[in-house]
């Protein structure tokens, strides 16, 4: 289970980030007290547009970053007390943390197999199994800088489910790819949910949100505007599709700021 | 520590498996060492053939008798193209080209010059005089003036003072004779002394410079990092993992250079020297090897570990390369500090001194003259250092602000 309590982070941001984004403060509430849960055996989607704060929220999730307030607890353990135990349960793919480009996706998998402290013969059966699935074999030996976005990306989600983890956690898993390669990858997080897993995809496409997501929650502005079921939230706006339901919520919350 | 283990093996296994990076890495620092070296040999060796085999355009005024056949018997003659002035000529216009590098020499006799030594009686009277005309700039000009006066003149001054006095062995009272006991081992060590911890320094932080900032802060941009930090392996197993394979390849690549280097400085002293024996020969006893490889590991460590430090606050690879810039101006400069400053007493706190201490140390061992004390001192304060800035690179792993710019 995902725990998200009133969670707050603010990043600091220095003279050039400030003037990227065109701002005079020195601060940027990234996540503004949001309270999220999630469970075993459910497709959780966090949907929200551009720098809402879903890859802020994950990276707090997966113990990358500190919240400033509040607290994250995955399968019951906290992420600033226990981060190494979260590690070990957790798979987190987001598209600025890449393979090394220099290594074949077969070496980086026996090499994070390896790290996490998994014995050869579960690597290699593990490889067969998700490596067949995602049809990495053709160019398992090749290096990865020389793979396409889609190769690259099938490597990453492969590499990042090394270890079998209990809660999968995927930042826009399918940006980038094809409708083909891309159905292929939210069928495998159906797989991972039928065998009981907790996943946690951020999206944008709201198609994929209504077909996939068990439970969806929508962030806008760092702020948590709604959270529920598909059909709790088109109750609650009254809207006929996810896509109409979130430019309400859009036109409400974006209003404030 | 398997952890670490496993990343060592990775860390290794990307740099070996790329031809390219072996290339530059190992190869190509040897090929140019050698290269570099000959080239700085064969020249020198040139110049040298060059300035022997200048025949020098020497003028000569109001030669005195006895001159000329002098210079004819000495051999003098064979290097040096002479003309004879009349006693009256103008000799504005060979200074000149004496200046411009045209011409060599002049030399003015005084007027008068056997009559005025032959008129000597005693104090007060007048003395002659040869005037030399040459210049510094070239080395041909004062390569003939020092030749002229070993062959020609100091010969040409003994045969006037023997018709003064008659027996020239009244001016010698006693005889010199000198015997060289130069210990050859301490010789060059004192030669090796001088050059080698400098190197040695110097070596080791460029082979450390080059990786380092690729190993981590490339890392860090590309976005690899992170991908080790989501693992529960602890922060001080990666750090060390990183540290040790770096330090591994330094060590290599500090090998790779020392090794080139000692076999081309054979090369550069033949051509210099011709077939003369090469100046030096050292010898080193067993605990010397393993004292010299024990400081260089020390040296190591604390360089990649600075490298490293720097490499992981750094944002880019353009910032860390930046920064480090300053550090290598100080490694140099400890470096050359030790070259000049052969001979000073230094008291036993400087050997505790990261990258000070351990070239002087270095200097000391190949005098043979390291103390246990020294020795200890010097791996002791730089492995301290080191010790020291490993804590704080765990800490800016640990750091959300440094690994993810947050
Ligand atoms: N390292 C950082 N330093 C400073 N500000 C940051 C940093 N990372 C993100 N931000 C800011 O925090 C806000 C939230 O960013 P975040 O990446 O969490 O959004 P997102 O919902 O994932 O957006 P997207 O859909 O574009 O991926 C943005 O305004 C962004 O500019
Ligand atoms: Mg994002």
């Amino acid at each position: 289970m995902i725990e998200v309590k009133n969670l707050t982070k603010i990043y600091k941001l220095n003279k050039k980030q400030m003037a990227e984004q065109k701002t005079k403060d020195s601060i940027k509430k990234a996540v503004d007290n949001v309270t999220l849960t999630a469970k075993e055996g459910e497709i959780y989607g966090l949907l929200g547009p551009n720098g809402a704060g879903k890859t802020t929220t994950l990276r707090c999730v997966a113990t990358l970053l500190k919240p400033t307030e509040g607290s994250v607890s995955v399968c019951g353990y906290d992420t600033v007390e226990q981060p190494d135990k979260v590690r070990e349960s957790i798979s987190f793919l987001t598209n600025e943390i890449k393979l090394d480009p220099q290594f074949s996706p077969k070496y980086m998998f026996n090499f994070f197999g390896r790290l996490r402290g998994i014995d050869q013969k579960t690597i290699d059966e593990r490889r067969e199994e998700l490596f067949d699935y995602f049809g990495i074999h053709a160019f398992e030996d090749k290096k990865i800088e020389e793979l396409s976005t889609g190769m690259k990306q099938k490597a990453a989600i492969a590499v990042s489910l090394v270890h079998d983890p209990k809660v999968v956690i995927f930042d826009e898993p399918t940006n980038g790819l094809d409708i083909v390669t891309a159905r292929g990858v939210t069928d495998y997080l159906k797989i991972l949910k039928e065998r009981g897993k907790l996943v946690i995809v951020s999206t944008h496409i709201m198609s994929e949100a209504e077909k996939l997501c068990d439970r969806i929650g929508i962030i806008i502005n760092g702020r948590k505007a709604a959270e529920g079921t598909l059909d709790e939230i088109l109750a609650q706006t009254g809207a006929s599709d996810l896509e109409d339901a979130f430019f309400e919520y859009y036109k409400q919350y974006h209003k404030e700021v | 520590m398997k952890g670490a283990k496993i990343i060592i093996q990775k860390e290794l296994t990307r740099v070996f498996k790329d031809k390219k990076l072996v290339f530059s890495l190992f190869v190509l620092p040897a090929v140019m060492m050698i290269g570099i070296y000959s080239l700085i040999g064969f020249l020198i060796g040139n110049m040298e053939d060059d300035v022997e085999q200048h025949i020098s355009q020497v003028y000569v005024q109001n030669a005195p008798e006895g001159f000329d056949a002098l210079v004819k018997e000495s051999g003098y003659g064979e290097t040096a193209q002479i003309e004879y002035l009349e006693a009256g000529e103008d000799t504005a216009a060979i200074q000149d080209s004496i200046r411009d590098g045209d011409a060599e020499l002049l030399i003015v006799f005084e007027e008068d010059f056997l009559e005025k030594i032959a008129a000597y009686q005693s104090a007060g009277d007048a003395i002659p005089e040869v005037a030399i005309y040459y210049t510094t700039s070239g080395n041909y000009s004062t390569v003939a003036r020092d030749n002229l006066e070993a062959a020609v003149l100091s010969n040409y001054e003994k045969l006037r003072l023997g018709e003064r006095i008659g027996n020239l062995e009244q001016l010698t009272v006693f005889n010199r004779s000198y015997a060289d006991l130069v210990d050859e081992n301490k010789m060059g060590g004192e030669v090796l002394g001088m050059m080698l911890p400098y190197l040695i320094t110097f070596m080791l932080f460029v082979g450390a410079m080059s990786l380092g900032v690729d190993a981590i802060t490339g890392e860090k941009e590309r976005g690899t990092m992170a991908s080790m930090l989501l693992t529960p392996v602890k922060r001080q197993e990666i750090v060390l993992g990183k540290l040790v394979s770096l330090s591994i390849l330094s060590s290599i690549s500090a090998v790779v250079y020392a090794v080139s280097m000692i076999a081309a400085m054979p090369i550069m002293l033949k051509s210099v020297a011709g077939d003369a024996e090469l100046p030096f020969s050292i010898e080193f006893s067993a605990v010397q090897v393993i004292q010299l490889i024990v400081i260089m590991l020390a040296m190591v460590y604390l360089y990649v570990a600075l490298v490293s430090l720097v490499a992981v606050l750094a944002r880019t690879a353009k910032e860390a390369n930046t920064y480090v810039s300053p550090i290598y101006i100080i490694v140099l400069v400890a470096g050359m500090l030790t070259m000049y400053q052969g001979g000073i007493e230094k008291s036993l706190a400087s050997y505790a001194i990261p990258i000070y201490g351990n070239a002087i140390a270095i200097q000391n061992l190949l005098l043979g003259e390291l103390t246990l004390v020294q020795f200890g001192l010097s791996v002791g304060g730089t492995v301290l250092a080191a010790l020291i800035l490993t804590a704080c690179i765990t800490k800016a792993f640990n750091s959300e602000k440094v690994m993810f710019n947050a």
